[in-house]
Formats: C-alpha cells, sequence, structure tokens
C-alpha cells in the first residue's frame, strides 16, 4: 500500500510531537544525573508508564500477535509473565536499590554492583560491556519492527523506513536524556493502550468474534487452543522456563532496571506492581487475542500475508488493514506501533549511553574527566549505538520474536545471578558474580546461536531442547556464582551493610 | 467456555488471579522507606 496526505500528516505530526518533547526535555539537563536519570524527580504516573513503554516493545505489538498466529494458545504465558516483569523488576530489585541509591549516587546498576562487589573495575567493565551487547541484539530486535511498520504503511524500502525511523529517535534521545524518554514514553505508553484497547476489539470482532475464532482454531490443531503443546517448544518443561526468562530476564535488563532508580519517593513502589500489571496486562492479552483472529482469517482466505519470511509479524498490520478500510485509521494504528516500538529503543540507546560514558570512560578510563565530557560522550554513544544497530537491522530476523527474546535470554543468564544474589546473599563474592556474569554471557550467546541455527553439537541437539536455551545458561550461572563464592573471600560487612544485603526486601 | 477446553481456561485464569492476588497482598503489606 501507498500513503496518502492524511497518512503522512498523521506519522509526521506524531514525529514532531516527540522531537518536541526532546528540545523541551533538553532545556532541564544541567548535567550527567539529569541526563541520565531524569534528577531523580519521576512521578508516580510518569515512572509506570516509562516502565510500560521500556518493557513493551517491537514484540509487544508485531511479535505477540506474530506468535499467537503462528502456534495459538500456548504462546498466551507471555502475556501474564511479560507484564509481571515490571512488578517482579520494582518488588525483588528496585525497592532496595533505590533506597541504597539515594544515598550511594548510583547512576545506573553498575555502580550498585561495582560498590557491593567491591570491583571498581573488573565487574562494573564486564557488565557493562555485556549490557552493550545485550542491549543492542535487543535493539536490533527494535529496528527491524519500527522497519516493518514503516515499509507496510509507505510501501518505501527498508533502507529507507531504517534511516527515517533511526533519525527521528536519535534525536530526542540524545538531546533530551531520560526526561525526554520518561515524557515520550508516557504519551507513547498512552497511545499504546488506548490503541490496543479500541483496536484489538475491532479485528476480533471482524474474525467473527472471540469464541468463533477459539472453536476455529480448535478444528485446524486442538493444540492451538491448550495453555501448552504435548512436547518440545511450549510444552510444560518450556513453558515454565520461558515464563522465568521473561519474567526475570526482563526484570534485570539494564535499560529496565535502570529506571528505578529515576523515581523520585520509594512508596511509588507500592502500587506501581499491580497497576502496571492490570494496564499492561490487558493490553497484551487482547494482542495475542488479534494474532489468534488474524490466523482465523488467513485460513478461512480474507486475506493473505506478504511473501517473505517473518509474514507472521505482519499479522496484526493486514488485520487491521482489512477490519478497518480506513487509510487515515492505519496511519494511527501505525503511530501506536512506533510508540510501542520506539519507547523501548529510546531506552535501550541511552542505557547504552550510560554504560559507555558513565561505568567505561568515567568510573573505568578517565575518573578526572569533567561532567562535560561524559555528557557529550553520553550522546555520542546515543547516536553511534543507532547507527550501529541500523546497519544490523537490514537483514532482519525470521521471526522478530525469536530475536528478541534471545536478547532477554542473555540478559537473564548475565545480569540476575549477580543481582539477585548481591541483593540477598550475603556470602556472594566479587569473584563469584565475575564468574556468573562472564559464563551466564558466554553460555547463553552460545546455547542462543546453537539453538537459532538448530545445529547438533556433542549429540546435542540444540534445535530440540526441552528447556528454552537460557534456562541452561542460568543454572550455569547459579552453580558458578554459589561455588566460586564459597571458595573465595567474602565481601566486608561494611558494604554488605552499605548495601543493605540480606534475605529482606526492606528493614 | 470460550470455545476453549477447560483446562486452558483453569491455567491461564487461575495463574492471571493468583500473580493479581500476589500483588494485591505486595500492595497492602508494603511499607518502604526513604
Amino acid at each position: 500500500m501507498a500513503a496518502d496526505f492524511i497518512t503522512i500528516a498523521v506519522i509526521v505530526i506524531y514525529f514532531l510531537a516527540m522531537l518536541g518533547i526532546g528540545a523541551w526535555a533538553s532545556r532541564k539537563i544541567k548535567n550527567t544525573e539529569d541526563y541520565l536519570v531524569a534528577g531523580r524527580q519521576l512521578g508516580f504516573w510518569v515512572f509506570i508508564l516509562l516502565m510500560i513503554g521500556t518493557v513493551a516493545s517491537g514484540m509487544s505489538l508485531l511479535g505477540v500477535s506474530g506468535l499467537g498466529f503462528k502456534a495459538g494458545w500456548p504462546t498466551i504465558w507471555e502475556q501474564i509473565f511479560v507484564p509481571l516483569s515490571i512488578g517482579f523488576c520494582i518488588i525483588f530489585f528496585g525497592v532496595k536499590l533505590h533506597n541504597v541509591a539515594k544515598t550511594a549516587g548510583y547512576i545506573t546498576v553498575q555502580d550498585y554492583l561495582a560498590h557491593r562487589y567491591e570491583s571498581p573495575t573488573a565487574l562494573r567493565s564486564l557488565s557493562a560491556v555485556a549490557g552493550v551487547i545485550v542491549s543492542l541484539i535487543y535493539l536490533v530486535g527494535q529496528y527491524s519492527a519500527i522497519a516493518i511498520v514503516l515499509m507496510w504503511l509507505f510501501a518505501i524500502p527498508l533502507w529507507l523506513a531504517l534511516v527515517i525511523a533511526t533519525l527521528i529517535t536519535t534525536i530526542y534521545t540524545a538531546i533530551g536524556g531520560l526526561y525526554a524518554v520518561a515524557w515520550a514514553s508516557l504519551i507513547q505508553s498512552v497511545i499504546l493502550i488506548i490503541g490496543v484497547l479500541i483496536m484489538a476489539p475491532i479485528i476480533i470482532f471482524y474474525a467473527g468474534g472471540f469464541d468463533h475464532i477459539n472453536t476455529y482454531l480448535a478444528g485446524v490443531n486442538p493444540n492451538l487452543v491448550m495453555p501448552w503443546m504435548p512436547s518440545g517448544t511450549f510444552g510444560i518443561p518450556y513453558v515454565v522456563s520461558f515464563a522465568v526468562l521473561l519474567m526475570v530476564g526482563l526484570a534485570c535488563a539494564p535499560h529496565v532496571i535502570n529506571n528505578v532508580l529515576a523515581i523520585k519517593d520509594v512508596k511509588y513502589f507500592k502500587w506501581a506492581p499491580l497497576v502496571a500489571f492490570l494496564i499492561y496486562g490487558v493490553a497484551m492479552f487482547l494482542l495475542k487475542f488479534t494474532g489468534f483472529a488474524g490466523a482465523v482469517m488467513v485460513k478461512e482466505g480474507v486475506f493473505t500475508l506478504p511473501n517473505v519470511p517473518n509474514a507472521g509479524d505482519f499479522v496484526i498490520l493486514y488485520g487491521i488493514q482489512n477490519s478497518l478500510p480506513v487509510m487515515a485509521l492505519w496511519a494511527v494504528f501505525a503511530v501506536i506501533v512506533l510508540a510501542a516500538v520506539m519507547s523501548t529503543t529510546d531506552r535501550l540507546m541511552l542505557t547504552i549511553g550510560a554504560m559507555c560514558s558513565w561505568d567505561i570512560y568515567k568510573k573505568v578510563l578517565k575518573p578526572d574527566a569533567d561532567d562535560k565530557t561524559v555528557l557529550l560522550l553520553s550522546k555520542i554513544v546515543v547516536i553511534l549505538s543507532a547507527l550501529f544497530t541500523m546497519v544490523l537491522a537490514i537483514n532482519p530476523p525470521e521471526m522478530l520474536a525469536i530475536l528478541i527474546w534471545m536478547g532477554i535470554g542473555v540478559m537473564l543468564s548475565t545480569f540476575a545471578i549477580p543481582l539477585l544474589a548481591g541483593l540477598y546473599w550475603r556470602g556472594a563474592t566479587r569473584e563469584g558474580a565475575l564468574a556468573a556474569m562472564s559464563l551466564g554471557l558466554v553460555s547463553s550467546l552460545t546455547f542462543g546461536m546453537l539453538n537459532y541455527i538448530k545445529a547438533s553439537v556433542l549429540g546435542i541437539d540444540f534445535g530440540t531442547i526441552p528447556l528454552h536455551f537460557s534456562a541452561y545458561s542460568f543454572i550455569i550461572a547459579i552453580f558458578a556464582m554459589i561455588i566460586v563464592s564459597l571458595l573465595t573471600k567474602k565481601t566486608t560487612d561494611k558494604v554488605l551493610d552499605e548495601t543493605q544485603t540480606g534475605w529482606f526486601i526492606s528493614k | 467456555m470460550f470455545g476453549l477446553p477447560d483446562i486452558t481456561v483453569l491455567a491461564v485464569g487461575g495463574v492471571t488471579l493468583v500473580v493479581i492476588a500476589a500483588l494485591l497482598y505486595w500492595g497492602l503489606t508494603f511499607r518502604g522507606h526513604d
């Protein structure tokens, strides 16, 4: 399809609004703390919608419905455990990290790791480098999603779609920092939620209603309406590992967890988990049902998907196109998808900027660097990370969801254990954290790649392993932390007390 | 119900309710401090 004037106008207005937020936010930036943690002044709703916007990504719209289209109800668990990741992040990481960060002045979660494990150089560097790697993998998935939408709406080539998307997101993120990202996310999340609440029921109704969709799917293949598959991918063991992956992996992702450092008052954490779960959960369920509706419409011949490897990711777009034959509304929907994707993309780029400028440059390479230089470097890294991932996104993977899960899987294996053990177990040591993080990173990258290319190594067929690949690297990280910590010198009690380490969430 | 097998409604509905109950409990009991 090719866009008409109204379509172009709607998209341009949205893009200008984002740039306007960036310009407004840039005036609030006086120092690095303002840029990277919004001066620790985020209110309740800005924080909740920032969290939803950060977690709600390209997968939330295109990938979620694409997976529902492909595999039916056994994939429904992501609708529960992705929204729950916000609550997990707040409860198990956020409360304690926020309380310690206020007195210790943390800018990034790497500040906490360096303090807790008395490792200002080694662990900080490793965790920043690992954070950059996983964020880049995740970012490629996001840019692929933006490109899918722009290609669909404007019938433009992939490279041009990527350039437009990259340019807009990069400008407002680079100039406005977390203030711009948070306020852009507020608007983007509201657009996303209201848009899904209105449009998803229309598509479901157009496909014949909820009961008809389920009955039809059951007729095609009874497993499509079961809560899990009889075996293999989306069998019960896989579903359990999948739940852990989404809930814990997203919760400890650097771009998600850093948000808890920017909240104004810890009391916001009281109802934020429930409110975020309910708002985001409803939108996520509706999106999955839209994917089911798309599957029925394709099977009934209402429309056909494009002949591309990642056709499933287009199902919600084609569903909208057929259910709402008004082009201006497609543009509104494109804005909804763009809002979801850009709200994650901007936060990821800012996180990469923070890890490079603050953790690696300021804290390791050049401790005497002035604030102005660090701030400038943050902005340069934001731009470079966007350009780098744009180039990588030119060849999108077969399914968006697979790439994004791979990113989350690596995050889970790399960060979850050093963070959880650091916050709750006084026996966790620097060497244990280094071992858990490095082995988690290397093993998850290896298993993820072997799983993706369906390789068979040492008699193991990685294409048909019963658990999600990240479960194996997660277990390796747990063992590495326990064994190495038991064998090495303990962290001093002074630091353990300063970082409130122990089996409690809040004293 | 909804054209779905009972086990699907029970499993998905049950887990969702348990999660909501847990988050509600957290909200009612969390005191926090600054």
